[in-house]
């Protein structure tokens, strides 16, 4: 990904990957599908610690969501004050 | 001369068998079922006004994995007929530096409060997950595939084995939290309240990655640049950040 970050300074890679690169991000969650499914040969572990991962999935993700939003929040006001 | 043609021709009725035999023994029941449930859990999606509990992800992995258990079909089978859709999974991951680079005056301009809030906000989720996994008293590897899990799936893989956990773990734990951001982001930032939408995005592509993006993207142009924009870089820092903080711990 970094690479090709750079490699999209040029003109020329541009132009070529920006179609395939739109096509395969707005169907993203359709490559997904494949992992996820995977969930059942795990079955075992899930349902021995079915609900501690969940809680574990949940309360750590709402925590990031939080936590990105409000420094996020915070940052940017901070950077807008002064300038405006 | 007529016996090389003859000879050619053998070789491509050869060909043609071996592709046929090669067709029949793996099965596009997997790649099939797939796209078709996909595409019929994204028209409902699309009709319920994207409301976000029928999420097109969750659904059809969850009527997938009913089919196969109903058909008793084993994952492996499935796989070797999804394996197409997986691979793109790479390309996808390279793919995400498009985003990045048309936002790029943008990340230039705000680079220090963007990459610190990424920072912030994926130390804040693996920490909790390990933190909250280890108070509950979970196995030692299937924390260590928890760290990874704000990551998009094939890199938290990667990353997973690094840490020594179970990769094919960590890559559900990463689909999980991608759909339970995507499912109840829209709620939170609402009780939170006056967030922008650049806002929204940068969060959900930073705590629920790929999925948390494709929400994003659904909903707003804005929101979903950002997303993609927090969802590169998570994927640059947790590369870099996780397999050294392992090391110390």
């Amino acid at each position: 990904m970094v690479l090709m970050l750079g490699l999209l300074g040029l003109e020329l890679v541009r132009a070529q990957v920006s179609t395939v690169a739109n096509g395969l991000l707005m169907h993203l969650s359709l490559l997904f599908v494949p992992v996820g499914v995977g969930v059942m040969t795990h079955m075992a572990l899930v349902s021995k610690y079915g609900w501690q991962l969940f809680v574990a999935l949940v309360l750590s993700t709402w925590i990031g969501l939080l936590v990105t939003a409000v420094v996020f929040r915070a940052l940017l006001r901070a950077e807008e004050a002064p300038s405006s | 001369m007529q016996k090389k043609r003859l000879r050619r021709e053998n070789s491509t009725v050869t060909d043609f068998v071996q592709l046929w035999v090669y067709l029949s023994t793996t099965p596009l029941f997997g790649l099939t079922a797939t796209l078709v449930i996909y595409a019929s859990a994204q028209t409902i999606y699309q009709r319920l006004d994207q409301a976000p509990l029928a999420n097109p992800v969750l659904w059809t992995v969850v009527i997938l994995a009913c089919v196969l258990t109903i058909s008793d079909t084993p994952y492996p089978t499935y796989f070797s007929g999804a394996q197409f859709i997986h691979f793109l999974l790479g390309p996808a991951v390279v793919a995400l530096a498009w985003p990045m680079w048309e936002r790029r005056s943008e990340l230039r301009r705000r680079a220090v409060p963007l990459l610190l809030s990424a920072l912030a906000g994926g130390v804040a989720a693996g920490a909790s997950a390990v933190a909250i996994a280890w108070v509950l008293d979970l196995p030692a590897d299937l924390i260590r595939s928890l760290a990874p899990k704000s990551v998009t799936a094939p890199v938290a893989m990667g990353i997973a084995e690094q840490l020594h956990g179970i990769p094919a773990m960590a890559a559900v734990f990463s689909v999980l939290t991608g759909l339970i951001g995507a499912i109840s982001a829209p709620y939170l930032f609402n009780v939170m309240g006056g967030l922008s939408a650049q806002g929204r995005g940068f969060a959900l592509g930073t705590a629920s990655h790929g999925i948390g993006a494709a929400r994003a993207m659904q909903v707003n142009v804005d929101a979903g640049a950002y997303a993609g924009l927090a969802l590169g870089i998570q994927v640059v820092l947790s590369a870099i950040l996780l397999p050294l903080a392992a090391r110390f711990i």
